[in-house]
């Protein structure tokens, strides 16, 4: 009998535990797998595979640090595994340590030239470098190795986009419903998508895909859409029907897929820029959405009555969904800010929502702020309140797209490697003329950034 | 039926001479066989009225107590004829009244003076048991109704009727009712402390040292005559005439020491004070049994931060807007809320509510007025049903009621002050009644209010006031209580600081009349400092200690730092995310 049996405890094969703690992993038992990972090294505290999988947990449990750690001490006891450098390369990112990314990534194609998974992970690690070129290049031969590697695809359309060649990043971009997070964006159906030819009335589904900012942005085009098939019917969240029912040409809105009813083709909100043909030169002009003047006029006298005279209305929103993919790269805390709460000629009117207007509780800067996220119901009172403040300051979220449709003067912030959308090196967006852009100078470094959106105010 | 659970009453009046013979024995001062007669009849029958109250008596007498209050409730929970009950009921609620405890006492009063309405000492004991846990009209009342039954002018009920009205700020009115009192009755060392206060707070310093000199030389040894007069010394800066005064430390008891400590601090003696401060904190523990009561505190912020969140609180209805606006003063003890209302008295327009609101008392309605099966919070969402909708705007009316009681609705008044030391749990109600109300907080240093606390003889919610753990761990509660509010509900809030304040008040009131929408002018930044201004009555009973603005309490830590480097060590964890999240700094200490 073993020491172990001879304790009580169940001798495991280490196989065996090297499975259960990667299911344990890939099926986000995070807790438990946490504690079977500390079990398992304090059993054998070099064994490479061990210490790997721990640093995972310990990564998708938060403990960047810990992960780095524990995935370089395995790195080091076995240097030939290529595994270990191509995971190591998305837990850099993640530790904003884009040089030893770089490094790990393409140690991994070194190790494993033939592996797709590595060669997409380097082209994520040079998409946050601004590398381009090198991230259209190192995807493209992912895509040479696996034909059909979606997240590959897609990321050579974010670098195409973002460096402005929208034709060909369009096309790319077809590749962004066969994603695994995109399932249920679509209907279940054997109609076709539609190729942009004319429709008799109603017989088109538009699909409000992706976002909220998405859906915002893309429905300039919807009158565009009326204009070869009328009457589309639109089917979007029910947060978007107050909005979009604005948009000239729209048909009846639905927010569940059985109610689309009958029709021929359908096409989704994000596909109608490859269809019609849009480039940085042609973007249908802002100004396509309207606050409710009623509405316009009631938050007007409420902030009358809230706020101080005298002093530049600054709308604020610090804060993303959390569950979006890159939130981590473009929410800040509200204290971060604080260059611009030091002004003594502005009053702040948050419009976060969400859980992180809790951080209001902690500020105690010069500005007087009013926290208006808790009373804000839908975007139509968004709309209204931003009509009735002198600018916004925002991060890159839904409410930079209200501001934009509607022609508010908007600060936004950026990080390094924004999001497509908001393209490169330029201070404004052809999508939104009234939005400014401020960009990070370095990647995940806010420094500076928003001492200049104070400056310009 | 309630006689059937008293079966040997019937039988107890066989003992009645025995009983008798034990009162005797007390009478004369025979106390241990008062005591032994008692015990005795007690063991053959344990209600019998007479020796239970002997002993009672002699458990009182020999200071037990504990064992005292046990024999008066027991008394008081006998059956018997009305002014049996009432006579019982009224000394258990005189005995909770020497104690102090006047909140205890109020069920004891009350039950006194439903047995005997008619009875003009039953209305004296509710109006003093009233007076004394602030409900002051209602007090008044009840004091006006004694002196009715009577049919003559009272000495002692005029005296405590003047108490009062001085602790509505009605100090013309407490003047010649003092006046009367003391012509009836000089024997009252207490009237005379009063009427001495009345005079400090009308400016007439000189006077109210005159009437408590004259005291003092008749009753030499009354020492809360002699603590007046030392508080009167340290009001004028004479700290060496506070030591002088209460002294020997031997034999003094805790407020005492605790004007020794704030004269020592003045004269710069820091070790001395802190000694002075901890002494009196110790006395309080270990001889009344003064301990930090935080459980009902943390459970009532769980409650409410749970249930007061953004999403359940957006969609209750909400009071439209009232004649005037309550601007509310929030901030921990001794933060400042009282400077900044005295100082926003001399700005045309305002009126000062002091603490007379009660948000307190109007979540308590809450349950009742909604018809809820569920306490406050959890009834407010009652709110969304029919007629409760309503509901805000009555309550809004009531509140409104109880400033116009005061006679604080003014036609020239556009804002009212409100600095209840309950506002920080209320926010939630607040911001339902009043959302658009202006919410000020003063916030100070949490080190200086460590210190200005643990100086003063305040009593603070669950007894928080027994140390600086108990003091800086129930300064977290109330921190996190606004913090979460804040984050969750649209205020209209503006932090102030005590530092800015005392450092420049016309700046700092030019700020918050910019940010609540006055238009009055700031008054001159020398009137302000002065905070002598004359101001209409009532004035808050906290206006007694108006003073000139000064600075020499704002960062007054670092001094005490410098000379004990460990002074905060045990709340520091407590205090310095708190320290951090305010912007303050514990600044280098320099000897």
């Amino acid at each position: 009998m073993s020491d172990a049996q001879a304790a009580g405890k169940q001798v495991v094969p280490l196989a065996v535990a090297l499975e259960k703690l990667s299911r344990l992993e890939q099926e986000n038992k995070l807790a438990e797998a946490d504690d079977l990972a500390n079990r398992m090294l304090e059993a054998m505290p070099k064994h490479p595979h061990i210490l790997h999988l721990a640093g995972i947990i310990a990564y998708r449990n938060g403990r960047i640090a810990q992960a780095v750690e524990r995935m370089e001490t395995a790195q080091a006891l076995a240097p030939d595994v290529a595994l270990y450098p191509r995971n190591m390369c998305e837990v850099y990112r993640g530790a904003g340590q884009l040089d030893d990314a770089l490094r790990a990534g393409r140690r991994a194609v070194e190790l494993a030239p033939n592996e797709a998974r590595a060669h997409f992970n380097l082209a994520l690690i040079h998409y946050e470098r601004l590398e381009l070129d090198e991230a259209v290049r190192v995807a493209e031969r992912a895509i040479e190795l696996d034909p059909e590697f979606a997240e590959a695809h897609f990321e050579k359309a974010e670098a195409q986009l973002l460096a402005g060649r929208m034709k060909d990043g369009w096309e790319s971009y077809e590749w962004r419903f066969r994603l695994k997070q995109a399932e249920g964006m679509l209907p279940k159906t054997d109609k076709p998508q539609w190729d942009g030819a004319p429709l008799p009335p109603g017989r088109l589904l538009i699909i409000g895909d992706q976002g909220f900012g998405d859906c915002i942005q893309f429905s300039r085009l919807i009158p565009w859409v009326a204009s070869l098939c009328p009457q589309p019917v639109l089917a979007c969240s029910g947060e978007l029907t107050p909005i979009l029912r604005q948009i000239p040409g729209v048909g009846r809105m639905v927010t569940r897929w059985e109610d689309t009813g009958d029709y021929d083709v359908y096409i989704p909100l994000s596909g109608l820029p490859r269809l019609a043909g849009i480039d940085t030169d042609n973007v249908p002009p802002a100004g396509y959405l309207t606050p409710d003047p009623a509405l316009v006029e009631q938050w007007g006298a409420r902030l009358n009555r809230l706020l101080p005279e005298g002093k530049k209305r600054i709308g604020l929103v610090w804060a993303g969904r959390p569950t979006h993919k890159n939130d981590k790269k473009r929410t800040l805390k509200l204290a971060q800010f604080a260059p611009l709460f030091a002004r003594d000629d502005v009053v702040i009117v948050t419009v976060q929502k969400g859980e992180q207007i809790a951080q209001v509780g902690d500020y105690y800067a010069h500005a007087p702020l009013i926290n208006l996220g808790p009373e804000i119901g839908d975007f139509l009172d968004t709309m209204a309140i931003l009509k009735n403040i002198d600018h916004l300051v925002t991060i890159d979220t839904s409410v930079v797209h209200l501001a934009g449709a509607i022609g508010v003067s908007a600060s936004l912030v950026l990080p390094y490697a924004p999001d497509w959308r908001w393209l490169l090196g330029r201070e404004d967006s052809p999508w939104y003329p009234s939005v400014r852009l401020y960009r990070q100078d370095k990647p995940y470094d806010w420094s500076g950034v928003i001492e200049r959106v104070a400056a310009a105010l | 039926m309630a006689e059937q659970a008293w079966p040997l009453q019937d039988h107890t009046v066989l003992l009645d001479d025995q009983a008798a013979a034990a009162t005797k024995y007390f009478n004369e001062k025979k106390y241990a066989e008062a005591e032994a007669l008692a015990l005795k009849i007690l063991d053959l029958a344990p209600n019998q009225r007479m020796a239970l109250r002997v002993l009672y008596e002699v458990r009182k007498a020999q200071n037990q107590v504990p064992a005292a209050l046990a024999l008066a409730r027991r008394l008081a929970a006998l059956p018997g004829g009305a002014p049996q009950r009432a006579a019982a009921h009224a000394q258990l609620a005189h005995y909770l009244v020497g104690l102090g405890r006047h909140a205890e006492a109020l069920p004891a009063a009350a039950a006194a003076l439903k047995a005997t309405p008619r009875d003009a000492t039953a209305q004296h004991v509710m109006g003093v048991v009233l007076t004394e846990t602030g409900d002051f009209l209602a007090g008044e009342r009840h004091y006006r109704q004694a002196l009715a039954r009577l049919g003559r002018e009272d000495g002692l009920v005029l005296a405590n009727l003047a108490w009062n009205l001085k602790q509505q700020g009605r100090l013309a009115e407490a003047k010649t009712l003092y006046d009367q009192a003391l012509a009836l009755r000089g024997d009252n060392p207490r009237g005379i402390g009063g009427a001495a206060q009345v005079a400090f707070a009308r400016g007439e310093r000189a006077r109210a040292e005159a009437l408590l000199d004259d005291a003092l030389r008749r009753w030499p040894e009354d020492r809360p005559l002699r603590l007046l007069r030392a508080l009167a010394d340290l009001a004028q800066d004479r700290a060496q005439a506070v030591l002088d005064r209460l002294s020997p430390v031997e034999r003094l008891i805790a407020p005492e020491f605790l004007a020794r400590g704030q004269a020592q601090d003045r004269l710069g003696q820091l070790r001395e004070a802190v000694t002075s401060f901890a002494t009196a904190r110790r006395i309080q523990r270990e001889r009344a049994g003064l301990t930090y009561q935080p459980a009902p505190l943390t459970a009532r912020a769980a409650a409410y931060q749970s249930y007061f969140t953004a999403d359940r609180v957006q969609p209750l209805p909400r009071a439209a807007a009232g004649p005037f606006t309550p601007v509310f003063l929030l901030g921990f003890a001794r933060a400042g809320t009282g400077l900044l209302e005295q100082l926003l008295a001399q700005v045309p327009g305002f009126a000062v509510g002091d603490a007379a609101g009660s948000f307190e008392g109007l979540a308590d309605a809450v349950p009742r007025l909604a018809a809820s099966e569920h306490p406050y919070p959890e009834a407010l969402d009652d709110l969304l049903v029919g007629d409760n909708q309503q509901l805000p705007e009555q309550l809004r009316q009531m509140y409104e009621e109880q400033r116009a009681r005061l006679g604080l609705l003014r036609p020239y008044i556009r804002f009212i002050t409100d600095r209840a030391v309950g506002n920080a749990w209320h926010l939630g109600l607040i911001n339902l009644l009043y959302p658009e109300a202006p919410i000020i907080h003063v916030l100070r240093h949490p080190y200086d209010l460590m210190l200005a606390n643990i100086a003063q003889d305040r009593k603070l919610e669950g007894n928080a006031h027994a140390g600086l753990p108990a003091l800086a761990h129930y300064y977290g509660l109330h921190a996190e209580m606004i913090r979460h509010y804040r984050g969750q509900l649209t205020l209209r809030y503006l932090p102030v600081r005590y530092e800015d304040l005392v450092a420049d008040p016309a700046a700092v009131l030019a700020e918050i009349l910019a940010f609540i929408g006055g238009t009055a002018p700031v008054p001159a930044a020398e009137i302000l400092r002065a905070n002598a201004g004359p101001l209409p009555e009532p004035q808050p009973a906290h206006f007694i200690f108006r003073e000139p603005v000064h600075t020499r309490a704002a960062g007054r830590y670092r001094a005490y730092l410098a000379a004990m480097p460990q002074l905060f060590a045990e709340v520091q964890a407590e205090l310095a995310p708190w320290i951090e999240r305010l912007g303050y700094t514990v600044e280098e200490a320099r000897a």
